[in-house]
């Protein structure tokens, strides 16, 4: 298997404020990696980092072989790498289809196409396409966002906790379109709270806290694990 | 007879419409309300005046002129002063705006002097239709003004950039992390703003006279047209620009017309104790 992202003892915070203290990381071509961790353990700085919103002060990010510490986030887009933020993460002022375009910015071309694509992967938003983001329903927010991302033919999605805040069945509709993206052939990296359901979802999960990684494995491994259980996955 | 104060309320509500447009969307979309709004008008009302007085061209012509002008010295400023304080609070930002505004008005008063100036133009005698005194130049600004508010709306929600501009000014991390360019979406939203202060500058300076207080007369109408509208919304700037030009004009009816400005504040104070959302704010 062939890395799509690599990344090696990263370093990042904010100011002086250092989060990340030696992060390792790797994403094959085509995989699901699932990370967990308590909360404030830095796995959305993680991925702000990886989207180019953080500049990493130590430590390697290798993308498809090219090296990503400190490219801005355009450049980090332009190379297929997406990032799906936890919050805010559509324009709640503009509508459903704006947003889509939005979404798309930097790809060329055939952008119909991808809307039409997007929109029967998540029909909820095709009856909706001139609504205002903003008066969407939270799930339908999180597809939107999903589909966002997919406007640009991404390589690796970075989706930092798609299902926070729903209902049991949304999550599951989330954690299914998850899979089928997944079976795209696009590579994964899910944060998620989640952790029983992310940790079955996923080839291989990463257990960060305080920083770091703490465990790697593969996902039904880190889920019987009889320490993590205790410590990160309440009994 | 009040039907002529109306009238008039109208003109002057479109003439505002285009500051206050500017000034609603680049405290949106830069999140601070640039009060060097007000010296923009100015700027482009003695452009104008020194390419119609000085170079000799048509008004038409200088009005043209007077746009590219302010645009460009709204994009300076923004290089210079706001650019370098993208991160600070607003208010800061808010302060050095009203700091730029000295400058520009002294350089202005220093160039110029502090005569009360007019353009150059034909005179044209007002038609009178229905009772109403309706001048030639007054149609043609709220034309002007009318064709200038639907470019801006069909530029917002039909183009691209348009569409970038309002993302932009919706969600900026969001906006930077989809590759949109938001420093250069920020530096088109100036010239914009700049255009259209400079063009309602040279309508004023039309409608009444040009001195270097002329912006400076004008913002806190401005500043209430954009708050009754609801900050960052174009429609709501447009019809904010009209509720306050027309109650300006008509309220001189029944208050001295040395408190015309007072008007303005009073707008002000009751959006923020009513309705602090403005009237476009009613959505969310
Ligand atoms: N914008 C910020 N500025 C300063 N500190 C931040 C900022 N965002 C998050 N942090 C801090 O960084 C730490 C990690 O946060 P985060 O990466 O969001 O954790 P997680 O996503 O794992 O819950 C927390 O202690 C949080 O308070
Ligand atoms: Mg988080």
């Amino acid at each position: 298997m062939t890395a799509l992202l690599e990344i090696e003892d990263l370093h990042a915070g904010y100011g002086d404020h250092e989060i990340l203290r030696g992060v390792g990381l790797r994403v094959d071509e085509g995989e699901i990696v699932t990370i967990i961790g308590p909360n404030g353990a830095g796995k959305s700085t993680l991925l702000k980092t990886l989207a180019g919103l953080i500049r990493p002060t130590a430590g390697s990010i290798s993308f498809r072989g090219r090296t990503l510490a400190g490219a801005r986030p355009d450049a980090v887009i332009r190379l297929g790498l997406c990032y799906v933020p936890q919050e805010a993460n559509v324009f709640g002022a503009l509508s459903v289809e704006e947003n889509l375009a939005m979404g798309g910015w930097v790809a060329s071309g055939a952008r119909e196409a991808r809307v039409r694509e997007v929109l029967e992967l998540f029909p909820a938003l095709a009856g909706r396409r001139r609504q205002r983001a903003g008066s969407l329903s939270g799930g339908e927010r999180q597809m939107l966002a999903l589909g966002m991302a997919l406007m640009v033919e991404p390589a690796l999605l970075l989706l930092d906790e798609p299902s926070a805040g729903l209902a049991p069945a949304l999550q599951r509709l989330i954690f299914d379109r998850v899979r089928e993206i997944n079976a795209r052939g696009i590579g994964i990296v899910l944060v998620e709270q989640n952790a029983r359901e992310s940790l079955r979802l996923c080839r291989r999960g990463y257990v960060l806290a305080m920083g770091r990684t703490q465990a790697e494995g593969p996902g039904t491994a880190l889920l019987e694990d009889a320490d993590i259980r205790r410590l990160y996955l309440g009994g | 007879m009040s039907a002529q104060y109306l009238f008039n309320g109208i003109v002057t509500g479109g003439i505002l419409a285009l500051p206050a447009v500017a000034f609603s969307l680049l405290w949106k979309l830069l999140r601070f309300p640039n009060f060097a709004v007000s010296a923009y008008l100015t700027v482009g009302a003695f452009a104008a005046l020194t390419a119609n007085r000085g170079l000799g061209w048509p008004l038409a012509s200088a009005w043209l002129g007077a746009l590219a002008v302010t645009a460009l010295v709204a994009w300076l400023v923004d290089r210079v002063t706001f650019r370098p304080m993208r991160a600070r609070r607003p208010f800061s930002l808010a302060i050095a705006s009203i700091g730029v505004t000295f400058v520009l008005e002294n350089v202005i008063r220093f160039v110029w002097g502090n005569d009360f100036r007019a353009y150059d133009v034909p005179v044209t005698r007002a038609m009178t239709w229905a009772g109403l005194r309706i001048g030639r130049e007054q149609l043609d600004i709220l034309g002007v003004a009318v064709a200038l508010m639907l470019l801006a709306q069909i530029f917002l929600t039909r183009t691209r950039l348009g569409i970038a501009m309002r993302a932009t000014a919706d969600n900026p991390p969001l906006a930077t992390v989809k590759g949109v360019p938001t420093e250069r979406v920020i530096g088109l939203a100036t010239l914009g703003g700049g255009a259209l202060a400079g063009g309602a500058g040279v309508f004023l300076g039309l409608d009444t006279s040009i001195d270097p207080l002329l912006g400076a007369g004008l913002i806190i109408s401005v500043f209430a047209a954009a708050i009754l509208g609801g900050i960052g919304s174009a429609p709501g700037a447009l019809a904010g620009a009209l509720i306050v030009g027309i109650v300006e004009e008509v309220g001189t009816l029944v208050i001295p017309p040395t408190y015309k400005s007072a008007i303005g504040f009073f707008i002000i104070l009751v959006v923020l104790l009513v309705r602090p959302t403005g009237l476009a704010g009613a959505r969310t």
